[in-house]
């Protein structure tokens, strides 16, 4: 009897009920995707932060301070470019490291390389930065340079080079051209494979793959730093620093503070905006939806009257119309779940090219929020208890 | 007539009026807070970006190749290029001047550097320590100077505004005094430790030029901790640096923080193929590339550079940021078009009898519907009103809130505002109202 009163409620008034289904779909569809959003916005937004380049730096714990390798000075250099020579080498580490990095990578390491510089000469015996790294790893490290001709896709191609935009201009040397380099009597040839645009010290440095690093200053299998690129907030960040330091005892592992700190601060200020105009819509939302349905409770007065006058108990009569709302209320979560789910991944590739993964824990969310709003647009069904039939039935 | 019937409507039922106001007035706060913010937040985030520190480097473009290695240059003191720092004060009378939030000079010198025992109060010093030369870098640059200005005013910058990320334990050296501050790991690498108090004698290191014999003492104001290249030195006053290189009234780079506008496709073409209106509107547009080369215009033989990593990631987050409040405003106005419609609805199916009785005297379709709009647009206008009252002050409040400062009011969203809300006041009654027209007025007279 319940059921099919229910039934024939549903089914006697579907012109108005399709309006508050709609209005619930569309208040759902837009609570799912903010809920999304705001739940995914810090994910994408660390991601977006990533073209800042590596935030965390491994390095041995410094006794000293130090000079350039080798300093600028070479065997047989005998000019003013001496400065360095009264500092130390700095301490060098053992390449393993970076390797066992890479083999057990966390997912939030977007990219790391290992790092060794040599000052070497060059080009009518100039001193120049020469920097072993990965290069296969550069354009995940340092995805805002700008390259002229190629990227050297595999770090084991010790006949290529990256050079910065400086060395080509001072050199005069084009992508396809060949540079070669030396320090204290040995030397290696290599051909430009392209021109770095980095607008930093890049911009004067040679970057060759560690091999050729390591073999030119007779260093096999040491390194200095590793860098590394990582997503994740702050507190992330902090943890991986501590697993990190813990593991590499005898290492030093430090963030990058012009990065990690501001990186942080905005993250916060954005997230914070998001957040609080995500709330005022969905305050509004509600807002809406709740006149929708006290409309919708005090269109059925007339039915009420009638349920009355035919003896129903007004308890009954309530539970029948707060089970109709109820079930608007679930119909327009799912539906408004689905449409979410569409909008948010349009989205996703419309503002950050990349799809916003819509998130299982907001289904429920979503649904239970629509069920208690559809209950909540009811309450003024427990008006209904002071209905005379008599009224109503006469049309007042 | 036609005036007199929407105005007797409103004094009789003053209850449903209010309610559709209301629903208005709610929808609209939220979309004029929402607009406003995503007007705002380009350049409140421009301006936030800026404690990533400065996005243009400026060096001399005749210089010699840079042997920087962790931000230290290691080249000799006498080799490469300089720039003036006499002509520092022009980049303020640049057309985007007002973009222009600080900038930097930096010039770095090789030294050899040693506690002096009898200068440093004991307190400070560590007992038994033989005193130990250590080689490191001065970084010669200001914490914060006020610059002449060529229009007579001064210009106050440094590094509190180029390197916000710098932290320091202690305080900063004043401009022009004997005194410096020492980075973390250095301070830490000497035998004993340094502590804000202690006297530094420093020395350049091994130069041919006959100042080198000179020895300067610093006092020590604090510890700086930068995670980067002023770690592993001392940061003094620029004239000190000038003074110990032989390089007076010279620097070698300039760190530059302005407000810039994110790169597009029109900002990535190369300026000398625009054609002249192009280019107007390129100079005219506070780009990076056009500051930049604003810069080189005011300084000649320099060479004004995008730091690329911070540029491109303020440019991608900005835009992003901004994408994303427009679609959360566009939200905004779904959420307001549907609390209006449910109302409109409401008050149409309310007052079916009135309809019945005005179709019942001979009252066309489309004066009804006049009727009825009119009413909705006169409301939307006034919940409209109250609606960008509210969300001015929720704008100002939320920027407050979130960026320490208030929001810009902005009035030339008033009629943006008000035409909104006739517009979803007009949309969302359009339904309903097409029902209404279709109401039988024999029916509805009759009661059923």
């Amino acid at each position: 009897m319940f059921g099919r009163l229910l039934l024939g409620l549903v089914r006697g008034s579907r012109g108005r009920l399709l309006v508050a289904l709609v209005a619930l779909t569309s208040a759902g569809a837009v609570l799912s995707v903010l809920a999304n959003i705001d739940l995914d916005v810090e994910k994408k937004l660390t991601q977006q932060f990533r073209t800042l380049g590596a935030n965390l730096v491994i390095a041995p714990a410094r006794a000293s301070q130090s000079g350039p390798l080798g300093g600028v000075l070479d065997a047989g250099g005998t000019s003013a470019a001496e400065e360095a020579s009264g500092a130390a080498s700095p301490e060098l580490m053992s390449e393993s490291i970076a390797n066992e990095l890479e083999r057990n990578r966390a997912p939030e390491i977007a990219a790391l390389s290992p790092y060794l510089y040599v000052v070497a000469r060059a080009h009518r015996d100039r001193p120049v930065v020469v920097v072993g790294a990965w290069l296969d790893q550069m354009p995940r490290l340092n995805p805002s340079w700008k390259v002229e001709g190629n990227w050297v896709e595999r770090r084991d191609d010790v006949a290529r080079c990256l050079i910065g935009r400086d060395v080509a201009r001072n050199f005069q040397l084009p992508a396809g051209g060949e540079v070669t380099l030396s320090w204290q009597g040995r030397s290696a040839n290599l051909t430009v494979a392209g021109i770095v645009e980095a607008g930093g010290a890049e911009d004067s440095q040679i970057f060759v793959n560690l091999p050729v690093a390591q073999t030119l200053i007779a260093q096999p299998g040491e390194i200095e730093l590793v860098q590394l690129s990582v997503t994740g907030t702050e507190k992330q960040m902090a943890a991986i620093t501590a697993g990190l330091a813990a593991t590499h005892g005898n290492l030093e592992v430090r963030p990058i503070r012009q990065i990690a700190q501001a990186e942080g601060q905005l993250l916060g200020r954005i997230r914070l905006l998001i957040l609080l105009m995500v709330l005022l819509i969905l305050v509004l939302t509600l807002l809406c939806l709740l006149a929708t349905m006290a409309a919708l409770a005090i269109e059925r007065r007339a039915d009420v009257g009638l349920m009355k006058a035919l003896g129903g108990s007004i308890s009954r009569i309530v539970a029948i119309f707060l089970a109709e709302a109820g079930l608007l209320g679930a119909a327009g979560g799912v539906a408004g779940y689905v449409l979410g789910f569409g909008l948010t991944y349009w989205m996703g590739r419309q503002v950050f090219h990349a799809s916003v993964s819509p998130r299982w824990e907001v289904f429920p969310f979503t649904v239970a929020v629509m069920i208690a709003a559809a209950l909540a647009g009811a309450y003024p069904l427990r008006w209904l208890g002071k209905v005379k039939p008599a009224e109503i039935l006469r049309g007042e | 007539m036609f005036a007199r019937l929407v105005g007797e409507s409103f004094i009789r039922n003053p209850h449903r009026k209010l309610l559709t106001a209301a629903a208005l007035a709610a929808g609209m706060a939220v979309t004029t807070a929402c607009l406003m913010m995503a007007l705002d937040v380009g350049d409140r985030l421009a301006r936030e970006f800026r404690s990533l520190g400065a996005n243009l480097l400026v060096t001399s473009q005749s210089d010699t190749l840079a042997l920087e290695i962790g931000g230290v240059d290691y080249r000799p003191v006498d080799e490469g290029a300089y720039l003036k720092e006499a002509d520092l004060g022009k980049l303020k009378t640049i057309f985007w001047r007002h973009n222009i939030i600080g900038f930097t000079p930096f010039l770095d010198v090789p030294v050899q550097v040693h506690l002096d025992p009898s200068l440093t109060p004991t307190s400070v010093l560590a007992s038994s320590v033989t005193p130990a030369v250590m080689p490191s870098t001065l970084v010669g640059t200001w914490y914060e100077h006020a610059v002449p200005v060529p229009d007579g005013t001064k210009f106050e910058t440094g590094l509190r505004l180029t390197h916000p990320w710098w932290a320091i334990r202690g305080r900063w050296f004043s401009d022009g005094a004997h005194e410096c501050v020492v980075g973390a790991a250095l301070a830490k690498s000497f035998p004993g430790g340094i502590s804000p108090g202690a006297t530094l004698r420093v020395q350049l290191a091994n130069g041919g030029s006959p100042a080198a014999a000179q020895e300067i003492p610093l006092l020590v104001t604090g510890i700086v901790t930068t995670g980067d290249v002023g770690d592993n030195s001392i940061v003094a006053p620029l004239a000190l640096a000038q003074e110990l290189s032989g390089h007076p009234g010279q620097f070698r780079q300039l760190f530059v923080s302005a407000l810039t506008k994110p790169e597009d496709a029109f900002s990535q073409r190369n300026p000398a193929t625009m054609s002249q209106k192009e280019f107007d509107r390129w100079f005219c547009s506070p780009y990076i590339s056009s500051i930049g080369h604003q810069i080189q215009q005011m300084l000649p033989d320099t060479e004004a550079r995008p730091i690329r990593r911070v540029a491109e990631t303020e440019g991608r987050v900005l835009s992003r940021v901004s994408s994303l409040l427009w679609l959360v405003t566009l939200a905004a106005l779904i959420g307001a078009g549907l609390a209006v419609a449910a109302t409109a609805a409401t008050t149409v199916l309310d007052r079916r009898s009135e309809v019945g009785l005005m179709k019942a005297l001979g009252a066309p379709n489309s004066l009804v519907a006049g009727i009825f709009l009119a009413e909705q647009v006169l409301l939307a206008w006034i919940g409209g009103a109250v609606g960008f009252l509210v969300g001015a002050v929720l704008a100002r409040l939320l920027g407050e809130k979130i960026f320490g400062t208030a929001a810009e009011l902005r009035p030339v969203l008033f009629p943006v505002v008000l035409t909104i809300a006739a517009l979803v006041a007009v949309v969302g009654s359009l339904i309903p109202l097409r029902h209404a027209t279709h109401f039988d007025p024999a029916a509805i007279l009759r009661g059923e």
